[in-house]
């Protein structure tokens, strides 16, 4: 009620005089405040003035503000104060703002923070890295609980000459949308983390064709991402990112150093091309396998590669024919199969017409025999003896304590970024396995090829032979009659022992 | 307790005396625990059944204890839940891991 604006009291006498303010009229008191009228506090605005000539004459006055508590405009007040009330904290951060950005960011040496507190967490007796420092304040060295400050020492790997190369391409293709990403022959010894990360956001830019647009100007704006890798030096495929490109569809690895293929291969669903020939590879992961099966790879190159023929490996069983011409002094085993004594040849069956559906895809020529680990991932030196289902320890599907606490250890924040001195802090009867828990968490962790659970230690491991002839030439043609058979070597490995292939075929 | 008829349950003791009770099988898990309990071996352990673990406190142990029966429920199953294990305890659980041979 006390906004609105109060009326005007009713005067008992007119006034006889306009000259006076009502303010000055004693004889009527109003009730409530006076009324107030534009004109009201500006002598010079009476009636009898009517005609007297205002100061500032010729210009209109200006008033400012509400009618009853106008004030005139003061022509020297600049709205530029106004600039000085916008000091407040709007809540929306601009990229101009710089004093609010540098207290807000964590400055560099949050990049310690996290290690005092994995080596607090992992051990709580090991004394912590930060006594070491000289430190500051030497009076808080009594007081063991205060948070003392670290000197900072933070240094970013030196980036060498490749590595600068490399970004540069990756940067360009972002820039352009080229999605055909050429990392060939630059010498490229590792690929260094994050270098990669940013080709999942590539996007491809639509043509800027001059018209007439042509048929052939519209194509799809999805990347087909292709990333050439081919002759580096690469000797390991460590870093887990190149395999968060879900999009990848073409990945050449030709004429490198690798040793082995990382199983987190597998979550490349999209992958159509891959070539791993001319490497140092003695086997494949099963997960790529299941990319030939399941997933879109519909061209592997996998030779030449020093892979052991399946003579050497051994067999514990086949699951194919043979050329039949060649084993006439075939000797039976103790196997189902008939199989001949020296280099067997297994060969495509014989059919007729129409290619049926098996000459495309992946077949399982042999199996290897099993290896059994024990719980620390070391072969067990008695493993024939073990290959008995039934032993004195029970095969199960409960992982063990060990790989229980593995687990739960390489899910701590931090524990990829644990270098190897900082390893050899931990106690010594638990480094491999801890270090076995990092390279986990770096790669990714495997899954067991038969239960599909994620497991940090395997239990045993065996080799299974495929033949995969029409993926390796592209799958331009199926397999010819009678063809010849040329398995590569897919390693399998489980979680447990309940999980190898004589127990699974009870279930 | 009679030394010729094993009984159904065992007792673990962690270090800082805190006792444990748990069937004999689930026990048997650990392969330590399995020889000091063999009563072909005439351990003290295998004839009182109680075993004294010096090296593992009261709160990893009871984590072990806790391991043990979640083995013994999953011995069997195909599908496996994980164990949940706080993160602090899990250095010192891989320890006593080492220790009870499991």
């Amino acid at each position: 009620m006390d906004n609105e604006v109060p009326l005007s009291p009713t005067t008992a006498d007119s006034a006889p005089s306009r000259r006076l303010s009502r303010f000055d009229d004693r004889s009527s008191q109003p009730s409530s405040d006076p009324a107030l009228f534009s004109s009201d506090d500006i002598p010079a605005s009476g009636l009898e003035n009517y005609h007297a000539p205002v100061a500032g004459a010729g210009r209109k006055r200006r008033y400012r503000g509400t009618w009853w508590g106008e004030q005139v405009a003061d022509p020297k007040r600049k709205r530029a104060d106004f600039k000085e009330k916008r000091n407040v904290d709007s809540g929306v951060w601009m990229g101009s703002d710089e004093s609010i950005a540098e207290s807000s960011l964590p400055s560099e040496d949050a990049s310690n923070w996290g290690e005092d507190l994995l080596k607090t967490v992992l051990d709580p007796r090991a004394p912590s890295k930060v006594s070491n420092a000289p430190s500051l304040f030497k009076a808080s060295d009594t007081v063991a609980t205060t948070v003392q400050p670290r000197p900072v020492i933070f240094q970013g790997p030196v980036e060498s000459e490749e590595h600068k190369y490399a970004k540069a391409v990756i940067n360009d293709c972002l820039e352009k949308g080229d999605d055909s990403v050429d990392l060939g022959s630059i010498n490229l010894r590792y690929i260094p983390p994050g270098l990669l990360r940013p080709l999942q956001h590539l996007t491809k830019l639509p043509s800027l064709h001059e018209a007439p647009i042509s048929e052939n100007a519209y194509f799809s704006l999805q990347p087909f991402l292709r990333i050439y890798l081919s002759n580096n030096s690469l000797t390991s495929l460590y870093t887990s990112e190149i395999f968060d490109l879900k999009d990848l569809k073409v990945l050449s690895l030709r004429n490198n150093k690798l040793m082995r293929i990382p199983e987190a291969i597998r979550k490349l669903t999209a992958l159509q091309v891959l070539n791993v020939s001319m490497n140092r590879l003695d086997e494949l992961p099963w997960d790529l396998l299941w990319l030939l099966q399941q997933g879109e790879l519909k061209h592997f190159t996998a030779h030449p590669n020093p892979f052991p023929s399946i003579d050497e490996s051994g067999t514990a069983e086949w699951h194919c024919q043979f050329d039949k011409t060649d084993d006439e002094n075939k000797d039976e085993d103790e196997d189902e199969l008939d199989i001949p004594e020296a280099s067997p040849i297994p060969k495509f069956r014989d059919y007729e017409g129409v290619p049926p559906d098996d000459a495309w895809t992946p077949i399982h020529v042999a199996t290897g025999p099993v290896t059994r680990l024990d719980m620390e991932g070391r072969i067990l030196d008695d493993s024939p003896s073990f290959n008995a289902p039934a032993t004195s320890l029970p095969a199960s599907r409960a992982p063990s304590l060990r790989e229980v606490s593995l687990r739960a250890i390489s899910k701590l924040p931090g524990i990829d970024q644990l270098t190897d001195s900082e390893l050899l802090e931990f106690p010594a009867l638990v480094i491999p396995l801890i270090s076995l828990a990092r390279q986990t968490r770096q790669e990714g962790a495997q899954r067991c090829s038969i239960c599909q659970r994620e497991f940090i230690v395997s239990r045993a491991m065996w080799t299974e032979w495929w033949d995969c002839t029409p993926h390796e030439n592209g799958m331009k043609r199926p397999r010819v009659s009678g063809e010849l058979l040329r398995p590569l070597p897919f390693k399998r490995v489980s979680c447990s022992w309940a999980c190898v292939p004589g127990v699974q075929a009870v279930e | 307790m009679a030394d010729s008829i094993q009984s159904e349950f065992v007792t673990l003791v962690s270090c800082d005396g805190f006792e444990f009770i748990i069937p004999r099988s689930a026990a048997c898990i650990s392969g330590t625990i399995r020889r000091m309990l063999d009563p072909t071996s005439k351990f003290s352990e295998a004839l009182s059944g109680r075993c004294v673990l010096e090296n593992i406190t009261g709160i990893v142990l009871e984590k072990v204890c806790e391991y043990f029966m979640y083995n013994e429920k999953h011995k069997d199953q195909a599908n496996v839940a994980d164990m949940e294990i706080q993160a602090e305890l899990c250095l010192e659980l891989l320890m006593a891991a080492d220790y009870l041979d499991t």
